[in-house]
């Protein structure tokens, strides 16, 4: 932040705009960064068990020694969010790894390729569009079955198509690129130009939306899991924990507190990915 | 040109016929991909008492053990002429079922967009009006948030406050006028985010434009300026993003009715996912798929008849393949 | 750090400050709960709205008669021959008195005259024979089932003449009168059964005999009857036979569980079904009317399959059946009104005796019987044997809504004697698709099943007469096959009974069932304001006999 200037010279500026990085951008890398720490180590975070509670402490409301209260079974719900992080960021990057790849590829084949390629895809991608794309999820999710992975590969299913437009618009706008052009008369291989040139491209535009799909990821998967298609008991995803306190509204912090969590860094994660898009 | 536009239209008719047909077996696919159906699971309820011979005889008679192609193929002959068949777990017409429920979806749908619309514009046009010190970023804030957040916790937040702390709806009666208004503020506040941020950065845009620059210098107030200058164009491209919020709002109210306990599309699609109802499941799917592909087809052959900048000498092979897709949260703010 | 962000990052903390005092608001408001107190309550009739959780799939009378939702609005639209009460007493409804020959073959029905469906067919003779007809085959080819737990044995019935039936079958049945009072023999009018699937789907299109018809009704949302004023054939038993008091019974889904409950907490309807047990102490001493009938059937608990390693060994059974400890499920899960279990079968079923010896928590004669059967206890806390774990693979229960705490609190249970549990839940038709008794990874099956007659018991121990073979024993326990053969051939309850006690005691010892609970399936929260409702056999509240005061 001290690096800031304001006396900035035309040129320099967007080298230095990358390293200026507003508070609330460093707030919410502090919280995206504290999130990945307890889904990385949860046993660093708490002493307590998220799995065997002490039944005779059931339901108790937030104070020093649980901040976030006990559940119905007695156990720690601090505890249970910082265990249930693991699952639930991990099966949001699987979301996003498999939005990315896929749509991806395709985007990337459609854009270089063109011709029946591209219309071939084109009419794939239009099915993904043309179905909800939270009711796309939900019908795969009941095809593959229902636990967290299976709403996570759900959830990517339903925004590849998504990846794959911007993928192919950016190929277009970056083949048709004088810099590309020329790699082609000089004699660049098809492959060479599109891993030399396109790629880099192309995916540049592609990481911010990337960072945004990973907290989409997280509601979409809290909302499968919100209506049941998440894993058993007793695994702890924030979505499972909200969908859990929705059946004791009377003890609301079994609601709040997880749901606090999830929109801190989702809120978090959307503030980066803007900040990406415009320091790009 | 006429010519021209005949072929065009006719090309995109071919497409839009292909994909309904391609959503159709993509569905049917993943639907049937696994073995379970509401008629085997109620013979397997260990409390129907019946021997596993029974429930062989009884599958064996529903025809349910039929190939899957012979299946995929009675279903879609039924669907091309309109006869959805019968829901295989409550055994009435799957077109009675949907034509039930609908009502309820399209009033909560049309009063969540509204909602929608209302907050976004109240938000945007408030950022023209709000000065930095007092609150701007503030605002500029909210679309943000209100995308972080899920919209069951929303619901549950106005049911418990606004159902029984203060009175205002009976939580039982979830059709009645109040109901419908929470229910559409669930609905309609993540899908508000997205409005807010496009009409923002259109108007962000317009404001930076020279002729703004030259009205203000002019000495025009920011009331006239903004009524004047800013709101007609930054307010177009909003239509677009209605557009594509149609699907968001059929997915939303999936989880908003179940919060509520609105009897509509999305509990019946609830219903049918937790029992494998495939005929129901297969219906509205693909009658979701039908009015997105035609809602689009009609922009894209209005399209050109609006704008006379389009040719279609070369040109766009459709609005869609031209827009840089960037749907979801702003594409507009991305620039 | 720059003022020049200053003013966002401002905003921001006033966003989430702000977001964090509605959080707390609505956690205050939640906490100081008034009740509005209901208006709408005649004194001539009276209206009341039921909020229940499901209305269940289909209205096909023979595929919905005996639903755990459904089952509410047939016990009040149709009647049934005989009534079954909370005890398993039997006695006559519909069918006056009954016969049967020596060989329990024929049975002969005598029938109350003047009795109609609401859509004016008499339901005489000729009606009952329908009945029993579709009951006993269904119309498979339309999707019409058969009701499952009706004898197999049936032959054929006849009308004799119009208040006279003769049932026949080609088996002694000593079963078919007490399931002429279970809940899947429900009277309906024969025009509705002559209908198609798709027909009978429709219920407004459905006639009974009841106290109540249908007035208006709409898939997954909600059925309203209306009371009959002819009516006048009442089940003695409840002691009254006339119209029923209140005007309309609303039967509303809702499908979160404190929404109904919240519901009737601040007066917007008169009962929730199916409410949380943790709820029950707060609403008790709000006064409402926490009513937790028990069915007759069997306990919740595991028929454990004694085919897989390590459960073929009697001792690792007995170890499970002392390892758990069923008082802290009750304390934790449930309340004092969910009663421990003294045997596999619930303690109001006739001829069921007590066993709390055999049931009761020893956690160190467990471990002993786990040492002597050579499973030693790891660094980890886990007993092992030629390197395998000691584990045990829990599949809840998706039709009790408890069954998944319970699970989680019994694998906390048994990891501190070194065992190793996991929990799987699948939704309901996984579970049917994956978890059968005795199957190839299922360890043991949680069973909740309610019958009305303990006859029925010696039916799923074996493989033998179609039977299910709960245990997964076929034919190798010859102890358990004579007690079978010798139970199924009981002439009366008398010679029945300490055969049943004999029974309990070696199937509890054995570990073969391994009881949890008895069970609640059917949880009611009522208003104060309504009164007099009766449960049946099968825990089903009637409102036939119930009034609602101001």
């Amino acid at each position: 932040m001290t690096l800031t200037s304001y006396s900035t010279t035309p040129g320099i500026s967007i080298r230095k705009s990358r390293l200026r990085v507003p508070p609330t951008v460093t707030l919410s890398f502090a919280i995206v960064a504290l999130v990945l720490a307890w889904s990385l180590a949860p046993a660093l975070f708490t002493s307590l068990s998220p799995v065997n509670g002490f039944p005779a402490d059931k339901l108790l409301g937030p104070s020093f020694t649980h901040w976030f209260g006990t559940d119905h079974l007695g156990r720690d719900v601090y505890t249970r969010v910082v265990y249930g992080t693991a699952s639930s960021v991990s099966s949001a990057l699987i979301a996003v790894v498999i939005g990315v790849v896929a749509g991806g590829i395709i985007g990337l084949l459609a854009g270089f390729f063109g011709g029946w390629v591209d219309t071939v895809l084109a009419r794939l991608v239009d099915v993904l569009l043309a179905i909800p794309k939270f009711l796309l999820a939900v019908i795969v999710v009941t095809a593959i079955g229902f636990d967290t992975i299976n709403a996570a590969i759900a959830t990517g299913v339903s925004a590849v198509a998504v990846f794959a437009r911007v993928m192919r618009s950016e190929v277009i706008k970056t083949r048709r690129a004088t810099f590309v052009e020329a790699s082609f008369l000089l004699g660049g291989t098809r492959a060479h130009i599109l891993w030399r040139h396109v790629l880099p491209n192309a995916s540049r535009s592609v990481l911010p939306l990337a960072v945004l799909h990973f907290g989409d990821s997280i509601l979409v998967i809290a909302s499968l899991a919100f209506l049941g298609y998440g894993d058993p008991p007793p695994a702890s995803d924030w979505g499972l924990l909200i969908s859990i306190g929705k059946d004791y509204l009377k003890w609301p912090w079994l609601v709040y507190a997880p749901a606090f969590v999830t929109i801190a860094t989702v809120l978090s994660v959307n503030r980066i990915s803007r900040w990406l898009r415009k320091t790009d | 040109m006429r010519n021209a536009y005949l072929t065009y239209a006719a090309k995109r008719l071919a497409q839009a016929l292909v994909v309904i047909l391609l959503t159709y077996v993509f569905t049917f696919v993943v639907v049937s991909i696994l073995p379970g159906d509401p008629i085997t699971n109620v013979l397997n309820n260990p409390q129907s008492g019946f021997t596993q011979e029974e429930i062989k005889e009884i599958i064996a008679a529903q025809g349910l053990d039929r190939p899957v192609l012979v299946q995929l193929w009675s279903s879609f002959s039924g669907f091309v002429t309109g006869d959805l068949g019968l829901s295989m777990r409550s055994h009435r017409p799957v077109a009675t079922l949907i034509a039930e429920v609908l009502p309820s979806t399209l009033v909560l749908a049309a009063s969540g967009l509204a909602v929608a619309l209302v907050l976004a514009a109240t938000v945007a046009y408030g950022t023209q009006f709000v000065p930095k010190r007092y609150g701007q970023g503030l605002l500029r804030g909210f679309p943000s948030l209100f995308l972080s957040v899920p919209n069951f916790v929303i619901g549950l937040v106005l049911i418990h406050f606004f159902g029984f702390q203060l009175g205002v709806f009976r939580v039982i009666e979830p059709d009645s006028v109040w109901a419908t208004l929470f229910a559409a503020i669930a609905l309609g506040i993540p899908i508000s985010a997205q409005i807010a941020e496009v009409l923002i950065a259109n108007l962000d845009n317009e404001a930076a434009q020279e002729y703004a620059a030259v009205a203000r210098g002019r000495g025009l107030g920011q009331a006239r300026l903004f009524a004047k200058h800013l709101l007609k164009p930054s307010s177009l491209p909003v239509v677009t993003v209605i557009a594509l919020t149609i699907g968001e709002l059929l997915g939303g109210s999936l989880i908003t009715e179940t919060v509520f306990g609105r009897t509509g599309i999305g509990s019946l699609v609830q219903r049918s996912v937790s029992t494998q109802d495939l005929p129901v499941l297969q219906a509205i799917v693909s009658l979701a798929a039908v009015v997105f592909v035609l809602v689009n087809l009609i922009a894209d052959l209005l399209y050109p008849l609006l704008d006379p900048r389009v040719t279609l000498l070369g040109g766009p092979k459709s609005r869609a393949d031209t827009e840089d897709g960037t749907t979801g949260v702003s594409p507009a703010v991305a620039s | 750090m720059t003022d020049r962000f200053l003013p966002f990052s401002l905003s921001r903390r006033r966003l989430l400050t702000a977001t964090a005092v509605l959080a707390f608001a609505t956690l205050v408001g939640t906490a100081n709960f008034t009740p509005v107190q209901a208006e709408d309550s005649d004194a001539n009739g009276g209206d009341i709205t039921f909020l229940i959780d499901s209305l269940g799939d289909t209205w096909i009378p023979n595929n919905s008669a005996i639903s755990s939702f459904q089952g509410h609005i047939w016990g009040h639209v149709t009647d049934k021959l005989l009534y079954v009460d909370a005890e398993g007493k039997v006695s006559p409804w519909i069918a006056e008195r009954w016969e049967q020959n020596d060989a329990a073959t024929e049975f002969t029905l005598h029938l109350k005259s003047g009795v109609t469906f609401s859509d004016g067919t008499a339901l005489d003779a000729a009606a009952v024979v329908a009945n029993l007809d579709i009951w006993y085959a269904g119309r498979k080819s339309e999707g019409i089932n058969p009701i499952g737990l009706f004898p197999k044995t049936y032959d054929h019935a006849e009308a004799v003449d119009a208040t006279t039936v003769k049932v026949f079958f080609n088996k002694p049945t000593l079963g078919f009168i007490p399931t002429l009072g279970y809940h899947g023999s429900i009277l309906i009018s024969p025009k509705t059964l002559a209908q198609p699937a798709s027909e009978q789907a429709d219920l407004s299109k459905t006639s009974g005999s009841g106290p109540y018809v249908v007035d208006s009704w709409k898939e997954g949302d909600f059925v309203k009857l209306v009371k009959r004023q002819d009516y006048n054939w009442g089940p003695a038993a409840v002691g009254h036979t006339g119209p029923a008091f209140l005007d309309t019974i609303t039967y509303k889904l809702v499908s979160e569980p404190s929404l109904r409950v919240a519901s009737v907490q601040s007066g917007q309807a008169d009962v929730a079904y199916n409410a949380s047990p943790q709820e029950l102490k707060s609403l008790k001493d709000e006064g409402f009317t926490i009513a937790t009938p028990r069915y007759l059937g069997f306990v919740n608990g595991w028929a454990v399959n004694t085919k897989l390693p390590p459960y073929d060994d009697v001792k690792v059974r007995q170890a499970l059946q002392a390892g758990i400890d069923r008082q802290e499920i009750i304390d934790t899960v449930y309340t004092p009104d969910w009663k421990l279990a003294t045997s596999f079968i619930q303690s109001n079923v006739p001829g069921a005796t007590d066993h709390s010896d055999l049931l009761a928590y020893n956690p160190e004669k467990a471990e002993t019987l786990l040492d002597e059967a050579g499973w030693v206890k790891g660094a980890d806390g886990i007993r092992t044997k030629d390197g395998k774990p000691l584990s045990l693979t829990l599949h809840s229960n998706p039709y009790l809504a408890t069954s998944k705490s319970v699970d989680e609190l019994i694998a906390q249970q048994l990891g501190k004697i070194g065992w190793k549990v996991d929990i799987r839940a699948y939704d309901v038709v996984t579970f049917g698709e994956k978890v059968k008794y005795g199957g190839p990874a299922i360890p043991a099956y949680e069973v909740t099943r309610s019958f009305i007659d303990a006859g029925t018991v010696a039916g799923i121990l074996t493989n033998a007469n179609n039977g299910e073979n709960w245990f997964a024993l076929d034919d190798r326990d010859p102890k358990l096959n004579d007690l079978r053969d010798k139970i199924a051939g009981a002439g009366s309850t008398e010679t029945r009974s300490p055969l049943l006690d004999e029974l309990q005691t070696y199937i509890l010892d054995q570990g073969y069932f391994i009881p949890r609970t008895q069970i609640v399936q059917r949880i009611y929260v009522q208003s104060p304001a309504v009164k007099g409702e009766v449960y049946n056999g099968v825990a089903y509240a009637s409102y036939y006999t119930a009034k609602k005061s101001d």
